[in-house]
């Protein structure tokens, strides 16, 4: 024995099996040899002996488990065994593992966007104290619109609150030389308080003094006045147009055709003013500023201790006071404070928590799925660990390896689900850019935590059960149940299963046919313009280039006439800003019918909009009353502008706007009386979602901008990007495009969110379904198989295959019935989560809930049609002849 | 045999397989049988036969080695060692004490 010692365990427990299992067959052996002598025959004695001593191979595992040294190994031997065990039944393990990767998966992957997009801290120092601030004015309707500067600069004077407060705004710029082509970037000016008050840093060189921002200032949109104007670069420019050299810090880059010192570069993603920001330039934020042009993105710091109701409290009681003394531009605005954390995620929340709970009943169902392929599973080891329990294998050992069973198709199904879940990830960041953090969410190690416990949570929910039954039933009743398995309790347990799968099931496909007809009703509804087969390219001219208007009109004129020229185009046009699209100028005005100013809150704010022609046919934007731009509204022509339908009803209910003389208070431009020539139909300017807005249009020629979204409508089937593209380079090598979109895709974004959520959720139900589909064919089969001597039976008193088939069918229907009542309650309940997504459906909607419902019973037609096939299809007299 | 067999009273199958190894070494079948035939009342399962021996080898009462058997065939054969033997004449001893007191309260003695 001494020599086997210093072999591995598992030789030694090999040997100590097989020289158990010699002993034991001696054992036998002599039995036989003993009845042969009493005269029996060898096949006979064979039998005697065989059921009196029972099989020996688990008797001698049981010997070989007792062997010395067998505790230590315990574990590791009980793996082994296990996975041997699973190895030889591949079609079950694959299963299983199959299903926990399903349900681990989704869970997993949902679980790490809510996490990483919602749940985490933002990534500055003591992120809870940042806010966003927003102003707001009742009267007008105005729930959330950016802040102005003269305010703003008011506040920091004033407020107490505050440890900083600062601003930002972006818009394009060209950045040229240095190798690459010209490109349009995405900058934002920021006031200096910006970097401070975010706890940001550079990783190379600095941000900004406060004597550079004082300086900056920045004539129309782009071209700075400062003497040695700055920058810094953000990261991912850096990497991207500079290689990650950090000796471009001192560097000239050139802005607009200007240089610019580069004075710093950041170490990491910044996602404020807004997300995509390349480059950051100082603003000033100390004169006195105009305080009634609402666009910037503010922020501000609380001071340590102070509560955000009190801050709110203050900064609107300033509010108050500024609105009494400048009632012209402050009359009616108030302000509004929400957390950074709040502001960002705010839009993401209601679809991640929903793909959240949906992920988790789909990861509930599938769990049930596996503890019925357990219950199965268990059902046909219960006669084997039953002989090994009264040949005195521990109770907790044969407990332990059903467990082990199961940890392992857990540990296999997480896996594989960690696998799913970095797909499904990946493929939200990419197909969600609209997420928060979008570009950096993966999977980390509070995914891989998470995986973790779904997995032991689904080990426990699937295989505990079983393994309880298995080690802890009664031996004897697995002994006298034989192979027949399936008995009262135990199909009650797989009924309430399958009940239960059935019941998540509709919860899923109800939330799902809900947020469908949300995506209809968002699609279909009238949103006030043609997006399919337009292209829009957002252009950012700069005063350097462009100095005059003159000079702006000519290029715009240029552009489009060659835009029109090109094959497949029918139509072009540009517009300050464009539906859905979100880049240019974008800010509202007061207005008022010419003799009746009436107070500053009584007057309306009007959305600003510079039009060239062509714009409302390339959108396909009716004119509702009076007529378009055209080449009569020019420079010299008399200062006309035109209205939406719903300022000019707001304006003149009486329906006759054109004719009349709209006064328009354009700040530093001036305030003047326009003759109104046009009445358009209304536009959903921010999404299906959003009301018509009161907007007056310029033609661009009497009042030129530099930065225009340029729109081209092209026939059917042509994708003339390229060719757009083409058109801006032979222009003006310098000023290429931001970008070139299908409209289509940009009014897609503004409700990705919705559409997203309705595709992942449909899916989770549609698994779902196939699961439940899955456990209720398995519940009927089994059924079905271990009663078919019953089944014959009746069949031979003439009970009709027919009755057999309604028998099938019927528990089909009852598990169904009980299920889908059951899911219905649970819809019902949580229909909440999806109230805020749901547009044009109501949550209870009886439809939706038909729906899911007829999905399943087609689920259960399907998975009912084989067991019921097989019942009709048995033979009485071969099954009864067969015991 | 017209009584029905009586399962082994617990902890009394060490003692018996120990006594019956006085004999000198035997094969766990012949163990088993000879318990029945002496017996003439108990029945042996391998289920418990078997561990009660490694029971005892494992404890150094009894050695096992493989030998031809009677029948030319490889068997496991069981013999007592110095300690089993010390262990079975405590073990008597104690039994005896144990079988006349429990007499003594029955009244059959």
């Amino acid at each position: 024995m001494g020599a086997w010692r210093s072999l591995s365990g598992l030789f030694r427990r090999r040997r100590a099996f097989e020289e158990a299992r010699e002993e034991l067959r001696f054992h036998v052996e002599m039995l036989v040899a003993e009845k042969r002598r009493a005269g029996l025959p060898e096949p006979e004695a064979r039998r005697q002996a065989r059921l009196e001593l029972g099989d020996v191979e688990p008797c001698a595992e049981a010997l070989a488990e007792r062997q010395p040294g067998a505790g230590r190994e315990a574990w590791a031997r009980d793996l082994r065994h296990a996975a041997r065990r699973l190895r030889r039944a591949p079609g079950f393990s694959l299963a299983a593992a199959g299903l926990l990767a399903l349900g681990i998966g989704a869970s997993t992957a949902m679980f790490t966007l809510v996490d990483q997009a919602l749940l985490r801290p933002l990534p500055y120092p003591r992120p809870e104290s940042i806010v966003r601030l927003f102003e707001t004015s009742e009267v007008r309707g105005v729930a959330r619109t950016g802040v102005s500067r003269g305010n703003l600069a008011a506040w920091r004077r004033e407020a107490r609150s505050f440890e900083s407060l600062a601003l930002g705004y972006v818009t394009g710029r060209t950045l040229s030389g240095g190798g690459g082509d010209a490109e349009v970037l995405a900058t934002a000016q920021v006031s200096c308080d910006f970097f401070p008050l975010l706890g940001v840093a550079a990783r190379h060189g600095r941000t900004f003094h406060p004597d550079e921002c004082h300086a900056a200032t920045y004539s129309s949109a782009a071209a700075p006045t400062a003497a040695d104007p700055v920058v810094v670069l953000s990261h991912g420019l850096w990497q991207r147009r500079f290689g990650g050299d950090p000796g471009v810090v001192g560097r000239t880059v050139v802005l607009e055709r200007r240089p610019f010192r580069v004075i710093g570069v950041l170490g990491a993603p910044l996602d404020l003013p807004e997300p995509g920001v390349e480059a950051f330039l100082p603003w000033e934020l100390e004169r006195s500023l105009p305080r009634d042009q609402r666009y910037t993105v503010a922020l501000g710091r609380l001071r340590h201790g102070t509560e955000l109701a009190a801050a709110r409290h203050e900064l609107q009681a300033l509010a108050a006071a500024a609105a009494a003394q400048y009632p012209e531009t402050n009359a009616g605005w108030s302000v509004e404070l929400v957390p950074l954390h709040e502001a960002v995620s705010a839009t993401a929340r209601p679809a991640l928590l929903a793909l959240l709970a949906a992920a988790f009943v789909l990861l509930l169902v599938a769990c049930g799925n596996a503890a019925l392929l357990f219950l199965a599973r268990g059902a046909a080891r219960a006669r084997e660990a039953a002989l090994r329990l009264a040949l005195g294998a521990p109770r907790g050992r044969v407990l332990r390896e059903g467990l082990l069973e199961g940890l392992l198709v857990a540990t296999a199904g997480g896996v594989a689900g960690l696998a799913l879940a970095a797909a499904l990830v990946h493929g939200a960041g990419q197909a969600w850019p609209e997420l928060p953090r979008a570009a950096e969410i993966q999977l980390d190690g509070s995914s891989f935590v998470f995986a973790l416990l779904a997995a032991s949570g689904a080990a426990a929910l699937a295989a505990a059960g079983p393994a309880w039954r298995v080690a802890c039933g009664d031996p004897r009743a697995a002994f006298e149940a034989g192979a027949r398995t399936t008995h009262g309790p135990e199909r009650s347990l797989r009924s309430a299963l399958v009940v239960a799968e059935v019941a998540l099931s509709v919860v899923l496909l109800t939330g799902g046919s809900l947020l469908w007809r949300t995506v209809h009703e968002l699609r279909e509804t009238p949103i006030g313009f043609e997006a399919r087969g337009v292209w829009v390219a957002p252009v950012f001219l700069d005063s350097t280039g462009y100095p005059t208007g003159a000079q702006t009109r000519d290029y715009y004129a240029r552009l489009l006439a060659r835009l029109r020229a090109l094959p497949g185009v029918v139509a072009a046009g540009a517009a300050t800003t464009l539906p859905t699209s979100g880049v240019g100028p974008d800010f509202a005005r007061p207005v008022w019918p010419a003799g009746l100013a009436g107070s500053p809150t009584e007057r309306a704010e009007a959305w600003v909009r510079m039009l060239t022609p062509g714009y409302l046919e390339t959108l396909g934007v009716p004119v509702v009353a009076g007529r378009g731009f055209g080449p009569e509204d020019g420079p010299d022509g008399p200062r006309v502008v035109a209205v939406s339908a719903s300022l000019a009803r707001r304006l003149w209910p009486g329906g006759d706007a054109v004719g009349r003389s709209l006064v328009v208070d354009y700040a530093s431009a001036g305030t003047y009386a326009y003759q109104v020539v046009g009445v358009f139909s209304d536009v959903r300017f921010r999404g299906p979602r959003s009301e018509p807005l009161a907007e007056v249009f310029f033609p661009h020629a009497q009042r030129s901008y530099l930065i225009m979204n340029v729109a081209v409508r092209a026939a059917d089937g042509a994708a003339p990007a390229a060719a757009i593209r083409q058109v801006f380079r032979e222009l003006d090598p310098h000023k290429p495009p931001q970008s070139v979109h299908a409209l289509e895709d940009l009014l897609g974004a503004s409700y990705r969110r919705e559409r997203r959520a309705m595709e992942l959720v449909v899916a989770f139900g549609a698994c779902a379904a196939g699961l439940c589909g899955l456990g209720l064919h398995g519940l009927l089969a089994l059924g079905v198989v271990t009663r078919q001597r019953e089944l014959a039976v009746r069949i031979a008193l003439g009970a009709g295959h027919l009755r057999l088939v309604r028998g099938v069918a019927g528990e089909a229907v009852a598990l169904v019935v009980a299920g889908a009542g059951l899911g219905v309650l649970l819809a019902i309940g949580a229909a909440p989560l999806l109230g805020g997504l749901l547009y044009g459906v109501s949550p209870a909607d009886p439809a939706a809930i038909a729906a899911s419902g007829a999905a399943l019973a087609a689920v259960a037609v399907a998975s009912a049609a084989g067991p019921a096939w097989r019942a009709a299809g048995l033979e009485p007299a071969r099954l009864l002849r067969r015991d | 045999m017209a009584e029905t067999p009586l399962d082994l009273l617990p902890g009394t199958l060490d003692l018996m397989i120990l006594r019956t190894l006085q004999a000198g070494p035997q094969h766990g079948y012949g163990i088993g049988q000879r318990i029945e035939q002496v017996s003439g009342v108990f029945r042996v399962k391998i289920g418990s036969l078997y561990p009660a021996l490694q029971r005892l080898e494992q404890a150094g009462l009894v050695a096992a080695s493989w030998q031809a058997s009677e029948h030319n065939r490889r068997a496991r054969y069981y013999r007592l060692t110095r300690r089993g033997e010390a262990r079975l004449a405590r073990e008597e001893q104690d039994w005896q004490r144990a079988a006349d007191g429990i007499a003594r309260v029955l009244g059959l003695r």
